[in-house]
């Protein structure tokens, strides 16, 4: 029996001196924007924060679920975004199918407060049957995400509303300031073709009047593999309609990307200059915001895309 | 059928994909009866305790075993098979082995109780390892743990016993146990078939012998069958050698 | 490190329930499959069950459903594969393994937006456990529970003297299809938890630690329960303080395994030291 013993022991003393002391440590995970105090404010995604933050200033302490450059398809939420959302007060979503996981762990963390979905009010693009989920690349639809947002935080904490409301119309201002700027540096390029890494710049290029060659995973979603065949048809395509780069993206692995420049004899933009397609940039990068992420694809698609 | 004959074989053959393995045994085994199976390497005898265990289906003959077929009888019919191809790590104790040969008798579902435990006990202080009956089976030595087998054997209360090679590498005194365990059987009337290559204990245990050689080439009483011409008939002119207290041992 | 405070929480409570059984279930499973050295065989039923993953959840059917019954197929095949299986003839096993993995990722990939579900269940998503998931497993869990202690006896006989057990009249096919389905069993019971890549370990590395520190089975399945249990209960617990209180990130189910296997290798220190007191005190 001394056997059985000695296991058990073992088994004991480990528990034991992992327990030692606990520190029960404080603060969740996340990425806080914003300043802290006032309505709790869950975010899935790095823009949808962002855009929160903008409309709620001050009133309110934004937690985003997802953090820069993480792919926001394929995510398994950690007990630290459970427990951030159990204890919000608000949690925006981006919607469209984004956020796949996100019912299943609401549902787990026990929160019953609002979960207010941004994409209301957009107009979908689809695309081989499915809606395409990257609704913020167009400013025109940040906008009507950032006024469902400011409705959302109305509802939420009314006393504040007058607040949000100013915000939104500063915001709303930038916004379209943007859309213009970004419009008229389009417009200079005499070659609007484009390659990207994957189809998340639909609502960009249909808004600016661009032309989409091809991507290089066909698909809204970033695990799918492209055949021998797609991979011959695309560089025959980029080859015959003279793109002159591939766009890479700033969180995707750039391998595929980089054989069919080779292969097509293209340039491929890849690392920091690349464009941010899924995720905002992290802190201190050139697209920590959503202002400054269209402002940054719109200079490297504009660099790449002219002159000889 | 005679009720005092355990075993009965006619004309028994056993093939693979029409090779025959072993073909044409022929013989009675009485209650009380012990048999020697000899013969080399690959001459079929565990084939033959296989079919008479209904492990192996007969492709010719017959084999009845207290009056059924093998597979009906083996609730009577006991195996020993040899001791080193079991694993020496596996954690069980002298007892808990003896105890699975109650595993038939307690039928499913239900645990061994405290009777088997005592038939289990019984039989292993039979085989003279009473005192080792909680060490784990692998500490055993080899001939210890054979004595182990015959004791689940035992355990099983047969009325026939198979035992492959029993004596293989065994030291003398579990030899000495293991052949007074046996006559104790036999005196409580099981009949016993043994496969061995000890022409000497074959004499000191048994009292019928079958040669075997994928045929079989005598079966009858071993003083009048086990002849040094039958000998070389069955062994094919392999060495036979006298050992140095001037008993027979074929070499395998 | 708090082992007690996190399990307040609803949604960690359920969690734990979920690895406390599943752990407790593979353990006393992994006895048996770690005393016949069919590690090997275990896995490959781990990964040909993915594609009835895979297809329930593209039926919308229930992906227990689809689990239990390609595990039910697959424990079949495998039985089959197992007897007419000579010595090095893994090949067979590894043909069948990887051909029905595969299968289920050609299924998956047909599809858009697949990766967040392949990695569900391929990895698990234990904190994700709802009610009725608990209740799918602890129902599966007491099956096989039932199973395994009706036919403990025979299973044990079966792994230490195959011979024998054919000789009593048990037939051993049987008895090995009863094993495999139990395997299959506990793998569809830890889908949704720790996922098919990792259930593997669950079923291992309890049972083999607790075979360096047991000499009964008895024994070493009472051990492979606990640590199996342990494992799961230490694995989220130190998963939950990473995150909540680090901001580290560890996948809870890969937490658990990487546990288990530190238990192992305490397992491993202290058995030589039992060895020592038993040869000192005990028999010769």
């Amino acid at each position: 029996m001394g056997r059985r013993r000695v296991g058990l022991v073992a088994v004991c003393l480990a528990a034991l001196v992992v327990a030692g002391c606990s520190a029960s440590g404080g603060g969740a995970g996340g990425d806080r924007t914003g300043a802290g105090g006032g309505l709790r404010v869950v975010a899935t995604s790095t823009q949808v924060a962002d855009l929160a933050a903008n409309v709620g200033g001050d009133r309110v302490q934004v937690t985003s679920l997802l953090k820069p450059g993480i792919d926001p398809h394929d995510y398994e939420p950690s007990p630290a975004d459970i427990d951030a959302i159990a204890h919000a007060d608000l949690v925006l979503e981006n919607g469209v199918g984004l956020e796949a996981w996100l019912g299943d762990t609401v549902d787990s963390s026990g929160f019953d407060g609002p979960v207010v979905d941004t994409s209301q009010g957009v107009r979908l693009r689809m695309a081989g049957g499915a809606a395409d989920p990257h609704i913020w690349q167009d400013p025109r639809n940040a906008e009507r995400m950032a006024a469902t947002i400011e409705r959302g935080l109305a509802a939420a904490e009314p006393s504040a509303a007058t607040t949000f409301q100013a915000n939104l119309a500063a915001y709303t201002r930038q916004l379209q300031a943007l859309d213009s700027e970004v419009q008229r540096q389009i417009d200079s390029l005499a070659n609007k073709k484009l390659v990207t890494n994957h189809d998340a710049f639909g609502y960009y290029v249909d808004r600016y009047g661009l032309q989409l060659v091809g991507s290089v995973i066909p698909s809204f979603d970033t695990s799918a593999e492209l055949s021998g065949r797609d991979i011959r048809d695309l560089v025959a395509e980029i080859k015959a309609t003279r793109v002159k780069a591939i766009l890479s993206e700033t969180s995707l692995p750039p391998r595929t990307a980089e054989t069919i420049g080779r292969e097509a004899g293209v340039k491929v933009v890849t690392g920091e200059d690349a464009l941010y397609g899924d995720t905002l940039g992290p802190r201190g990068s050139d697209g920590d915001t959503y202002l400054k992420m269209i402002r940054h694809n719109t200079r490297t698609i504009v660099r790449n895309l002219s002159g000889s | 059928m005679d009720p005092d004959l355990v075993l009965v074989l006619r004309r028994a053959t056993v093939a693979y994909d029409r090779d025959p393995v072993v073909e044409g045994v022929d013989g009675e085994v009485a209650a009380g009866q012990s048999v020697a199976l000899i013969g080399p390497n690959g001459a079929g005898k565990s084939t033959l305790i296989r079919a008479v265990l209904g492990l192996v289906p007969l492709t010719g003959g017959t084999i009845q075993a207290l009056g059924r077929s093998p597979q009906a009888a083996r609730r009577q019919v006991a195996y020993v098979p040899q001791a080193d191809i079991l694993d020496a790590e596996f954690p069980v104790s002298a007892l808990q082995v003896v105890l699975m040969g109650r595993y038939p008798r307690v039928g499913w579902v239900r645990r061994p109780g405290a009777a088997d435990r005592q038939v289990a006990a019984r039989a292993l202080a039979e085989v003279g390892l009473a005192e080792r009956a909680s060490a784990r089976f692998g500490t055993l030595s080899g001939g210890q743990r054979q004595r182990v087998l015959l004791a689940r054997a035992i355990a099983q209360e047969p009325r026939l016993l198979l035992l492959d090679e029993p004596f293989n590498g065994v030291d003398a005194l579990s030899q000495d146990l293991l052949l007074a365990a046996l006559a104790r059987l036999r005196a409580g009337g099981a009949a016993v078939v043994m496969a061995t290559h000890d022409l000497g204990l074959a004499h000191l245990a048994c009292d019928e012998v079958c040669l075997l050689n994928r045929h079989q080439i005598g079966f009858g009483p071993i003083g009048t069958t086990l002849t040094p011409e039958l000998l070389r008939a069955t062994y094919g002119g392999q060495a036979l050698q006298l050992r140095g207290d001037g008993v027979i041992v074929a070499r395998p | 490190m708090n082992l007690f405070e996190p399990f307040t929480i609803p949604y960690m409570q359920r969690a734990l329930v979920e690895v406390l059984v599943l752990g407790a279930l593979a353990g006393a499973v992994g006895v048996l499959v770690v005393l016949r050295r069919l590690a090997f065989v275990g896995d490959a039923l781990t990964h040909t069950v993915f594609p009835g993953v895979v297809m329930a959840h593209l039926l919308g059917r229930s992906l227990l459903l689809g689990a239990l019954a390609f595990g039910v197929l697959t424990a079949v095949l495998l039985t089959a594969v197992g007897r007419h299986r000579r010595v090095g003839d893994d090949a067979a096993l590894a043909i069948l393994l990887t051909s029905f993995f595969s299968l289920g990722v050609v299924l998956i990939s047909r599809t858009r937006g697949f990766t967040a579900d392949l990695t569900v269940f391929l990895f698990g998503r234990v904190l994700a456990v709802d009610r009725t998931d608990l209740v799918q497993t602890l129902t599966v869990a007491a099956v096989a529970a039932i199973v395994l202690a009706a036919l403990h006896k025979e299973l044990v006989l079966r792994a230490f003297d195959p011979e024998a057990t054919a000789a009593m009249g048990y037939r051993t096919g049987t008895l090995d299809l009863a094993l495999n389905l139990l395997i299959a069993l506990v793998v569809v019971a830890a889908v949704e938890a720790v996922g098919t890549v990792l259930v593997i370990a669950l079923i291992v590395v309890p049972a083999a630690a607790a075979r360096l520190l047991a000499d009964r089975v008895g024994a070493m399945t009472a051990l492979a329960c606990l640590l199996g249990a342990a494992g799961g209960w230490l694995g989220l617990a130190v998963s939950y303080e990473a995150s909540v209180d680090h901001g580290v990130r560890l996948a809870a189910g890969a937490t658990i395994v990487v546990v288990l296997v530190g238990l192992f290798l305490l397992a491993a220190a202290v058995a030589p030291l039992r060895r020592r007191r038993a040869a000192a005190g005990g028999h010769p």
